[in-house]
């Protein structure tokens, strides 16, 4: 019973996976993770960190340099990529442009070891069209079909073989804003209701936070935070991860730690007002960067320093108060009913303990 | 306006003489099969013969083994070009699709192979094929014929233009590289293996100083080699040779104009990829 429960802890998992190209770029370093059984991770970072290639060897379309996958507790890094139960959508989708939507959902049903005979064939291919809502696509060619449409073939072609695991390579790039917002909450409830555990790479944050139910954050070949998605925007791990997540980005101060305080430019904080539960690392004298959310500087009566707004942008409900700081552009976040506009002198008030310190190597101290 | 007016007329008059000048010898082959012998050779020159002699063309069949030559044209057109094509496919679906060691210098030598001028390497083929004992043999005629690294280039560039992840998301359904080949690669790329195909099949028609050399029984030749038939000491029987040869084009022709569009479409899109 205990060996059941740890393996559905960890259905996926990554052990040291190492991946250097042909050409000597290491595209992952020491990667090591784990996903629980049913659960939608997302593999999140910028282009070129690593996702990617993480996903293609998952699936077995790339052989890692060194380090271990198990599926279900089985190595799986000798298996070819047909014999390890997953489904893949790509990016493009990759469907055959020759076939028809049903020909496209049937075929890994007409190949290889899942072959069947054609009737029962089609009877699955339907039933996951139905699920993926194209069934009246199914005399149509690719060619002929919207992006969103594409989309819905691409995964019912890919949950026909009814894998274990489901890998989603940046599957809404090429769709609409609006489209994408729809589409990831279908793939949401689509692969909740068939109840298969899947990893989806995107390098939208915002993607990310809405469907996963936790994030792995690459960047440069290494994992930066293995977490739920609001532990990215509360608890980063470091100073890459705090300003990748958050949108307004956040703001970013050099600061001096000495005498017992944090001074920027124009203001200081006394170590003794932080929260000393917060601390993490030694706040030794030196160079740091003070990082703040924009919702968490604030226009207030007394505040840290006084800036000159330079510009207020609307978005939705809230506004962006912009200020220079030390020759670099910061945000203040407010609400839609503040008064102040461009060119006021306002005091600004950092919440102490919602501000972030990273050492000049991105470490988080605070 | 008036100047793109110019620029027009000019541009039809010089493809106007040049169509003349390439379509002529047709006209002329096809008329002079059916002149007298005096017709054809008469000075100035007959253009419309005046009784069309279509006896001339019974005179073709009888006096050499016609039929005969068809049917070894046609059997060593199809087997060269159904190998070829075969051949073709395959090497540019593991030239494209396949990791293997030492790919990069093979494709590297059957480049330069592609600069090597057949006529330079004919006479070590015919060394080669007299030692195999295979003169005057079909097998003879066709063996240097079944691979063409053009033709395997040809369809590299035509299979490269289909998405990589085509190919992965084949391996991920679970087909095998037989199974994409034969399910996705050749149904996708029909356009560019028609056009293999009938080059192939033309140029292996076509082929002239090979079967020459490989054979010299009269059951062995090949249409373009049985014209020769109607040459003798005594002089050229010139109405008999345009007849034979108005019969050798015929088959091509036809394919021409059936297929017209295709071969147009395929030599653009090479053109096009450069």
């Amino acid at each position: 019973m205990v060996c059941i429960f740890m393996i559905d802890e960890q259905f996926v998992q990554v052990k040291n996976l190492r991946k250097v190209y042909d050409n000597g770029h290491e595209a992952l370093k020491d990667v090591s993770f784990s996903v629980k059984k049913g659960d939608l991770v997302c593999l999140l970072g910028p282009s070129g960190c690593g996702k990617t290639t993480m996903l293609n060897m998952l699936a077995g379309l790339l052989d890692p340099t060194s380090g271990d996958i198990l599926f279900n507790g089985k190595s799986v890094v000798k298996v070819a990529p047909k014999d390890r139960q997953i489904g893949y959508v790509f990016q493009n989708y990759a469907l055959y442009p020759h076939m028809t939507v049903l020909q496209n959902v049937m075929f890994p049903l007409t190949v290889g070891k899942n072959k069947r005979s054609k009737a029962e064939a089609e009877k699955v291919a339907k039933k996951y069209m139905e699920i993926t809502q194209i069934t009246e696509l199914a005399n149509q060619k690719p060619g002929n079909l919207s992006g969103g449409q594409q989309q819905r073939v691409a995964i019912a072609r890919a949950l026909v073989q009814e894998p274990q695991i489901l890998l989603m390579d940046e599957p809404l790039s090429n769709l609409d804003a609006r489209l994408r917002l729809k589409i990831r909450e279908e793939i949401r409830s689509l692969v909740k209701r068939v109840g298969i555990t899947t990893l989806f790479v995107t390098h939208d944050q915002e993607e990310a936070l809405s469907i996963g139910d936790k994030i792995i954050l690459f960047n440069n070949g290494v994992i930066q935070q293995d977490d739920v998605g609001q532990n990215f925007y509360l608890e980063p791990n470091n100073y890459f991860v705090a300003n990748f997540v958050g949108n307004p980005v956040i703001d970013n101060f050099a600061v001096k730690i000495a005498d017992g305080k944090i001074s920027g430019s124009d203001f200081e904080i006394p170590l003794a007002a932080l929260d000393q539960d917060r601390i993490k690392g030694e706040l030794t004298p030196g160079e740091y960067t003070l990082s703040v959310r924009p919702e968490n500087i604030l226009p207030s009566e007394q505040g840290h320093f006084t800036a000159k707004i330079s510009d207020v942008e609307l978005i939705g409900r809230e506004r962006i108060l912009k200020f220079d700081h030390d020759g670099i552009q910061a945000r203040s976040l407010v609400n839609l009913e503040t008064t102040i506009q461009r060119g006021d002198q306002v005091q600004l008030s950092m919440r102490l303990d919602r501000i972030f310190l990273f050492t000049k190597e991105g470490t988080r101290v605070y | 306006m008036k100047k793109l007016h110019v620029g027009t007329l000019v541009a039809y008059i010089i493809l106007t003489i040049f169509a003349i000048i390439t379509i002529f010898p047709f006209i002329y082959m096809i008329l002079g099969g059916l002149m007298s012998f005096q017709e054809t050779t008469a000075i100035p020159p007959t253009i419309i013969p005046k009784h069309f002699q279509w006896g001339n063309y019974a005179k073709v069949f009888k006096q050499a083994p016609f039929a005969r030559y068809f049917l070894n044209t046609f059997i060593v057109a199809s087997v060269t070009t159904i190998v070829s094509l075969l051949n073709s496919l395959l090497g540019a679906f593991a030239m494209v699709n396949l990791e293997f060691k030492g790919k990069k210098i093979l494709q590297m030598v059957m480049l330069s192979l592609l600069m090597v001028p057949g006529e330079a390497i004919i006479f070590t083929n015919y060394n080669t094929i007299a030692r195999l004992g295979l003169l005057n043999t079909y097998l003879g005629l066709v063996l240097p014929f079944l691979t063409s690294i053009f033709y395997m280039y040809y369809l590299q560039s035509y299979f490269g233009s289909i998405s990589k992840t085509i190919y992965k998301a084949s391996m991920i359904d679970g087909a095998s590289d037989w199974n994409y080949i034969w399910k996705i690669l050749v149904p996708m790329s029909k356009g560019g293996l028609f056009t293999v195909g009938l080059l192939s099949f033309i140029s292996s028609w076509n082929s002239f100083l090979w079967p020459l050399l490989v054979t010299n029984e009269d059951t062995m030749r090949l249409l373009n080699n049985g014209l020769s038939s109607f040459a003798s000491d005594a002089g050229a029987e010139t109405e008999l040779q345009l007849a034979a040869a108005t019969l050798t084009v015929l088959p091509i022709l036809i394919l021409y104009f059936i297929f017209r569009k295709q071969i147009i479409q395929g030599v653009v899109r090479n053109d096009l990829k450069g």
